[in-house]
């Protein structure tokens, strides 16, 4: 061993980068050479369970996604309320600010992590991971586009209500086990807000499922295509402005944000946490976000829905059929599109220096070529048009809710709890009989039973 | 109790200096106070009812507003009592004022009330003047009522914006920072300072009106009513914030008076004193200005008095800026000080209610005694009488709304 570390001593930095590069590598090479020697097999028994190997896949995508979509939900709630409040908000890292946010989540990475005396270090441990699995599992039943999503089940809905409700057990894991009354009160005030609005947020999907006859998402999104009236929220106005709030309150976003509020209970159940622990609560928050963000849109304003039906145009391009020509493009193209572009600036102003054009033409190109290029996509292939109309309408709730954060105040948690109990669950349960009830009454006059 | 030692850390050992008490009563929870208790109210207050448990907010709490730190009682949410504790910016103010000579007191109690400072410097101001038999110029009565009245719609907007802050909103505090940053950078250009302004002198003020100033308050006065109407719409018209507000922490008119409060907290209950009327001074007679009053006592009333009194504000401004005498800003005085032995007592209206000076002289150029009546002080107290059966979150609500500066409170 000791030889080992001296060797390792002698190294310079680059030298031990380069020599744990290598041992990596010559780690990978064998599970390399194993998979080439056996891919036959492989490639069998991945065929076998296809539906298995597209879960993992799916799963894995899935939980990937969480980072970046936080990211920018984080930037869009650093920017919005700073442009709403006046201020200019983040502007140093990145354009307009928007690495911030990733430098926040480095930041968190390196920082102490920090387990407080007397705390349950079990329970404190994993309440975080808990809170976190629970939206990232959420995410799985959510039909991006057409084809794009992590399993279709018949009762999708119902599973993600199921583990939605997990997130309260982390979140009381976490009030509990800090061994600090304020994150004891913020996790008693989740558990309290959360099961309450458990029920309005059920029962006001009860109406649409009643409608559509289905529990599956990717069949409650068919439902709504065509024009933007078939979208369930012009049928269930009612059900889908409490599912809403509903929402809002199982995400303990303002202004039902008890569980965190900084200026009554410090910071609520995320009082004691600090470094990645914590990014993962903050995450989950933001992911939360998202996920009632897509919920909404899937269950009530046509999912990946256009609003109107899209004509039927397919651009027959097959860049394979060009064969080596391809290449003559690949080269060609953008060389051309940059002196073309370049032109205009370099002939009308003519004191501009000619490298100064050159760069111009090149951003220029690639903007045109971009658009041309998801111009063809979005016409060409349905998933990419279904996946842009989804998160162009998701991410519209997204601002919602970063307006409503810059808006509004704190509700407190007697009225919190009372209009949960004494105005949602009733108008839920209402708008329940009447659909019902509407349901019957236009069967029975158009099939006469 | 058993339970308390699995409550410890498996490598705490006996003598850990964390674990100081019994552990049958608290295991590593120290003992709240770690004192016996001194005062029958102590002794009370710190023994636990059925269910109960102390929670200590400060002082570093973020909306404890300053380093208050109070001891709340609480069965579940609700609050069954509470103990402020203070004396965490005690700088003795006063006994520093009786070791400086008359000039210097001025930058002593400049940082009593940090947020409204030269209501700060007034009042020990006025009661040196009576000392000496001064008369102030008129037109540094006028230039002292303007910057004054600026200076308490620059508090009163601070105060709107923490009050949402209390309860959760974002944007008021930073809208209102819009009007609070306008006006004390005018007064930057008029006194040098944008906090601690160190303006009024015995006589006088220290410097007379700028171009700076003037065009800056000309600027800011004609859009200021759109604008405060601008800010003050996001919570006046917010439903959350009102049904928050309104029946919570009510004060009547009796517990009022005879706990002693004055200005907004006082007007709020429907009492219309002002010391500004009650007891004139300066030239606030020669000002057309009314008193806003309210009936119902509660934190609403208090915040929508305090939106009227800055109406009432930009209106005094408005006339002293019509009625701006010309001549000199400070009236002949020797270097230094030596008023005739004897007591003053001079209290003026500032934006959180009655600041008073009682100064007494021995003859010498320091001060013999004085005395600073800080109206924070006096509304602090109302807390313990208005929190007790609401909940956390309004403890909040209530303490913002009697706006205590934790400076002037501890002195």
């Amino acid at each position: 061993m000791t030889v080992v570390a001296r060797t390792w001593q002698r190294l310079t930095i680059p030298g031990r980068v380069l020599l744990a590069l290598l041992v990596v590598g010559a780690l990978l090479t064998v599970p390399l050479v194993l998979l080439i020697v056996f891919s036959d097999e492989l490639l069998a028994i991945v065929g076998a369970n296809l539906p298995i190997v597209r879960f993992v896949v799916a799963a894995t995508a899935i939980l990937l996604m969480t980072i970046p979509t936080a990211f920018v939900i984080i930037y869009i709630e650093m920017k919005g309320i700073a442009l709403m409040n006046l201020r200019i908000g983040p502007d140093r890292v990145g354009p307009f600010g928007s690495l911030l946010s990733v430098v926040h989540g480095l930041k968190v990475l390196m920082k102490e992590d920090f387990t407080p005396t007397g705390a349950d270090p079990t329970v404190f441990t994993w309440a975080p991971v808990v809170v976190y699995l629970a939206s990232v599992m959420s995410l799985l039943v959510i039909p991006f586009a057409p084809g794009l999503f992590g399993q279709d089940m018949n009762i999708a809905l119902l599973y993600f209500f199921a583990v939605g409700g997990l997130t309260v057990v982390g979140l009381l894991m976490a009030g509990w086990s800090s061994f600090n009354k304020y994150s004891l009160l913020g996790g008693l005030r989740s558990a309290a807000q959360v099961i309450s609005y458990e029920i309005p947020l059920t029962l006001s999907v009860v109406g649409l499922l009643i409608l559509a006859g289905t529990m599956s998402l990717n069949q409650l999104v068919l439902n709504q295509s065509g024009w933007f009236t078939n979208w369930y929220v012009f049928q269930q106005p009612l059900g889908a402005l409490i599912f809403f709030i509903a929402a809002t309150a199982e995400a303990n976003r303002t202004p039902f944000d008890l569980t965190e509020a900084d200026s009554e209970i410090v910071a609520g159940f995320a009082t004691e946490y600090s470094g990645m622990r914590f990014g993962f609560f903050f995450f989950a928050e933001y992911v939360n976000v998202f996920i009632i963000s897509a919920l909404t849109v899937t269950l009530f304003f046509g999912g990946w829905n256009s609003p109107f039906p899209m004509p039927d145009i397919r651009l027959a391009l097959d860049p394979g059929s060009l064969g080596i020509g391809l290449l003559l493009v690949i080269a060609l193209v953008p060389l051309i599109g940059t002196l073309l572009f370049a032109a205009p600036f370099w002939l009308l102003r003519s004191s501009m220096p000619s490298w100064q054009a050159l760069v111009l033409g090149f951003i220029v190109f690639n903007i045109v070529a971009v658009t041309l290029v998801l111009g063809w996509a979005f016409i060409s292939f349905d998933w990419v048009a279904g996946l842009i109309w989804f998160m162009v309408k998701t991410y519209g709730f997204v601002f919602l809710f970063v307006w409503m954060r810059g808006t509004l105040p704190r509700v407190r948690i007697d009225q919190l709890m009372g209009f949960a109990w004494k105005w949602m669950l009733p108008a839920s349960l209402l708008n329940l009989f009447v659909t019902a009830a509407a349901v019957i009454v236009v069967g029975a006059l158009r099939g006469g039973r | 109790m058993t339970v308390t030692r699995n409550l410890l850390p498996p490598h705490a050992s006996a003598d850990d200096p964390r674990i100081t008490l019994d552990e049958e009563v608290g295991g590593i929870f120290e003992n709240v106070p770690p004192y016996p208790p001194r005062t029958e109210r102590e002794a009370e207050f710190y023994t636990l009812g059925d269910g109960e448990m102390f929670i200590n907010m400060g002082p570093q709490h973020p909306s404890t507003h300053g380093v208050l730190r109070v001891v709340l009682k609480l069965d579940g949410e609700k609050v069954v009592d509470l103990d402020p504790v203070l004396g965490y910016l005690h700088r003795g103010v006063e006994k520093l004022c009786e070791n400086a000579d008359y000039h210097q007191v001025i930058s002593q109690v400049d940082p009593l009330e940090y947020v409204s400072s030269l209501f700060c410097e007034w009042s020990p101001v006025m009661a040196f003047e009576q000392l000496l038999d001064v008369e102030v110029p008129r037109r540094a009565e006028y230039i002292r009522v303007l910057s004054a009245e600026l200076n308490r719609i620059a508090s009163h907007a601070l105060f709107a914006g923490w009050m949402a802050l209390d309860l959760g909103g974002l944007t008021p505090i930073l809208w209102s920072f819009i009007e609070r940053d306008e006006i004390v950078e005018m007064l930057a250009s008029l006194t040098g300072q944008r906090m601690l302004f160190n303006y009024f002198r015995i006589g006088g003020v220290n410097g007379d009106l700028n171009h700076d100033f003037m065009s800056r308050l000309g600027d800011w006065m004609s859009r200021a009513v759109k604008q405060i109407d601008n800010d003050t719409g996001l919570l006046n018209e917010n439903e959350i914030f009102v049904r928050r507000m309104r029946g919570l922490g009510v004060l009547d008119r009796d517990t009022a008076l005879r706990m002693c409060a004055t200005g907004p907290n006082l007007r709020a209950t429907g009492v219309p004193f002002d010391v500004r009327r009650a007891h004139p001074y300066s030239i606030y007679p020669e000002i057309d200005f009314d008193i806003p009053t309210r009936t119902e006592g509660d934190c609403l009333a208090r915040y929508l008095l305090r939106m009227d009194e800055v109406k009432q504000s930009l209106r005094i401004i408005d006339q002293c800026l019509h009625q701006m005498p010309d001549g000199p800003i400070m009236a002949k005085l020797p270097r230094l000080l030596r008023p005739r032995p004897g007591r003053a007592y001079a209290s003026i209206e500032g934006p959180r209610g009655q600041y008073a000076t009682y100064a007494i002289s021995d003859g010498t150029d320091q001060p013999f005694r004085m005395r600073i009546h800080d109206p924070s002080f006096i509304h602090l107290q109302m807390v313990g009488l208005l929190t007790p059966g609401n909940l956390v979150a309004d403890t909040m609500a209530i303490m913002a709304s009697l706006d205590p500066i934790m400076g002037g409170v501890d002195k």
